[in-house]
């Protein structure tokens, strides 16, 4: 077994000659955090990461913040998909206070909740591209992720960070124009998509980099509990929408992806037909909306004292809340528990035995968002 | 006259002159043609259409500090990119831009330029070592992988078309070229594209300067003017490529009607467009994967090929 602790203190040209690696903080892949790499020459010896280079401390602030104004921190988790973490606090927060929103608020909320899921695959699909130093998928899938950021905007008044979902209902009554705008969404992915697929799926290259590399066996994704995508790749078929359904999801028709390879391309595969599922479920809810013209329920100021666990399948997996009350107009105390967190720890496993051009690769496909890796 | 004449190839064109703008405009044209393969419109405001971008962008990178590493050898660093742009730029003038237009032809052109271009691996490699940092190192030895793997390829199929006109000289080649020198060394064409890319390091062969692997490769610890030679040789290196491939495969500045030089860079432009569209559309192969290729396939390759030209001009 290897020892990484002996090797730093040794100095280097003993021990096989290895090389210490600091991959990250300032890196053009890693993003906020350090992922510190042995290496015998191109190969990976060991992986060691450290995270927590943006942390913001969200649940403490959240006991400082009212019912709905936490709102706000909770949706920074991580920002490429706030809708997903803003949808679990407010279920949270209704089994607090023991209030069901109406139907047509919960056929909305899964419109938001699957718009920010494509919104974030999307740019985990470029992501994955940009891993391999072509940045051409990633401008025509920010492209497509515009029309998407239109209605976003034109339903909240923000792009990203739009605080579309509060506990009680949605944040305001959705227009004619913002079906408008969200059916134009839809229909200019399903028109590209065919391209898409084509620059994508049957890249060679993409193919040769990703197939076989950063394979995580299933019992790895049950011993260090990997969720979402990730999990869903290693033959895991493990998705909170069907398993536990929330906000009238079972109302649906959809598949859960899952493939059994468990390599990097397995991963990448299920990131892109996820979205076809969710381009699915929007249409469902467009067509299939229920009459209703109350968008908000109120909601009290002071929610009686007790506890709350909720979950929801978030872009990258399953978000966890544990919300306490004691009777005041906030949370008490709230704990998080986040995907992505989670996800990273398999680069430990899987990394090792690779090149060093593979990091990037594996890293990219464990699809991890630094805000909820921190939070 | 004569002195004068030759002053004027040497500082204005196609000398030293000429290949600053050779840098700004690969610079220009790369960022505006991926852009518009990415679906952006690329540089628009400083200029008409935004050709003063590459200009305010050389300057700003002149203004910067020049930082050395505290352990880097002082001297070395500093000297490594001067010697390698020199190197580059000496490539360049044995190109024959037009029938009287090159600075520099002697018997042996093709094997001077190779060999300036096969010692510059040793300088990229050298430019990683004197940094004295982990990046650049790696970078260092990945060039040397990477450039030992490529250049036998390039070296035999630009061999190739030497055997078939039975000369070095690039005015000589030129002139000789016609239909049948084309269709013969076609292989041998493909082959030097392939290997042109490896050895300047264009996606998807960018392995030693890998953004996303070892940040910028050897280019890592190079700021201010020493940044801007360096990367300026490797824009050079590809334009003197190109101007290689156009020379040997695709008759130099031969065309009707237009001028010579007019040719010569419709047809460097045109290898230029391939090299950008292959980046924009191409993601990086591996190390391994590379050398693999190269020693599996492309030397094969060159060598059969080699083989087929001397059965063709035997015939």
């Amino acid at each position: 077994m290897y020892k990484g602790a002996q090797i730093i203190t040794q100095p280097v040209g003993k021990e096989g000659d290895l090389m210490v690696l600091n991959w990250g903080v300032q890196h053009p892949a890693s993003g906020p955090m350090r992922i510190k790499v042995w290496l015998d020459g191109e190969k990976i010896v060991k992986v060691e990461n450290d995270p927590g280079y943006v942390t913001r401390n969200l649940e403490k602030m959240l006991e400082y913040r009212t019912w709905e104004n936490a709102v706000v921190n909770v949706e920074r988790i991580c920002f490429i998909d706030d809708l997903g973490t803003i949808l679990n606090w407010a279920l949270a927060v209704e089994k607090l206070a023991d209030v069901e929103v109406p139907k047509n608020v919960q056929y909305f909320r899964v419109i938001l909740a699957e718009v920010g899921r494509i919104v974030s695959h999307l740019i985990g699909i470029g992501g994955m591209f940009g891993a391999l130093g072509v940045a051409t998928p990633m401008m025509w899938v920010l492209a497509l992720r515009e029309y998407y950021l239109d209605f976003l905007e034109h339903y909240s008044g923000y792009r990203i960070s739009t605080a579309a979902i509060v506990p009680g209902g949605v944040r305001f009554e959705p227009k004619k124009e913002d079906f408008d705008l969200l059916r134009k969404a839809v229909e200019e992915t399903e028109r590209r998509w065919d391209d898409y697929k084509e620059v994508f799926i049957d890249n060679p290259t993409l193919v040769e980099r990703y197939k076989g590399i950063g394979i995580i066996p299933k019992e790895l994704v049950f011993e260090l509990g990997l969720r979402g995508p990730v999990a869903r790749a290693s033959g895991v078929d493990y998705d909170l929408r069907k398993r536990y359904p929330y906000s009238s999801y079972e109302d649906f028709d959809f598949k859960v992806v899952v493939k059994e390879e468990g390599d990097a391309y397995a991963r990448f595969l299920v990131v892109l037909e996820e979205i076809e599922e969710s381009v699915k479920i929007i249409k469902q809810a467009l067509e299939g909306m229920p009459e209703g013209d109350k968008w908000k329920i109120r909601m009290p100021k002071k929610i009686k004292a007790g506890e709350a666990y909720s979950a929801v399948e978030w872009a990258r997996g399953g978000i966890e809340y544990h919300v306490v009350s004691d009777g005041g107009t906030g949370a008490y105390r709230a704990k998080i528990s986040a995907p992505s967190f989670m996800n990273i720890w398999a680069l430990e496993y899987i990394a090792p035995g690779h090149k060093l051009a593979d990091l990037a690769t594996i890293f990219a496909s464990l699809y991890i968002c630094h805000g909820d890796l921190d939070r | 006259m004569d002195l004068a004449w030759i002053l004027f190839k040497t500082l204005v064109f196609p000398g030293v002159t000429f290949l600053l703008l050779v840098i700004f405009a690969t610079f220009y044209l790369e960022r505006k043609l991926v852009a518009d393969m990415h679906g952006r419109t690329g540089p628009y405001y400083v200029g008409p259409y935004g050709i003063l971008q590459t200009v305010a962008d050389i300057f700003k990178i002149l203004q910067k500090e020049v930082i050395i590493h505290r352990e880097a050898d002082k001297f070395l660093f500093l000297i490594v990119p001067a010697v390698a742009f020199i190197m580059v730029s000496l490539v360049a003038a044995f190109i024959p831009y037009d029938k009287n237009l090159w600075i520099v032809s002697t018997p042996y052109d093709l094997v001077i330029s190779l060999a300036l271009l096969t010692s510059l691996p040793a300088i990229f490699l050298f430019a990683g070592w004197v940094s004295k940092s982990k990046y650049p190192f790696i970078g260092g030895v990945r060039v040397i992988n990477q450039l030992i793997s490529g250049e036998i390829p390039l070296w035999l199929a630009g061999l190739s078309v030497a055997l078939w006109y039975g000369t070095f000289n690039y005015v000589e080649i030129v002139e000789k070229f016609d239909i049948i020198g084309f269709l013969v060394n076609i292989v041998g064409f493909l082959i030097f594209l392939v290997a042109i890319l490896i050895v300047a390091d264009r996606p998807p062969f960018d392995i030693p300067e890998a953004e996303q692997e070892i940040v910028y490769g050897f280019l890592t610890e190079y700021t201010g003017v020493g940044y801007l030679l360096l990367a300026g040789a490797k824009f050079l290196e590809v334009f003197v490529l190109a101007a290689m491939t156009v020379t040997l495969f695709l008759g130099g500045f031969k065309g009707p009607f237009l001028p010579g030089w007019v040719w010569f860079f419709i047809k460097v432009f045109a290898i230029y467009y391939l090299a950008f569209a292959i980046r924009a559309s191409t993601p990086r192969i591996r190390l391994d994967q590379l050398i693999r290729f190269t020693w599996t396939v492309l030397v094969p390759l060159s060598l059969l090929n080699i083989l087929l030209v001397l059965a063709v001009k035997a015939l």
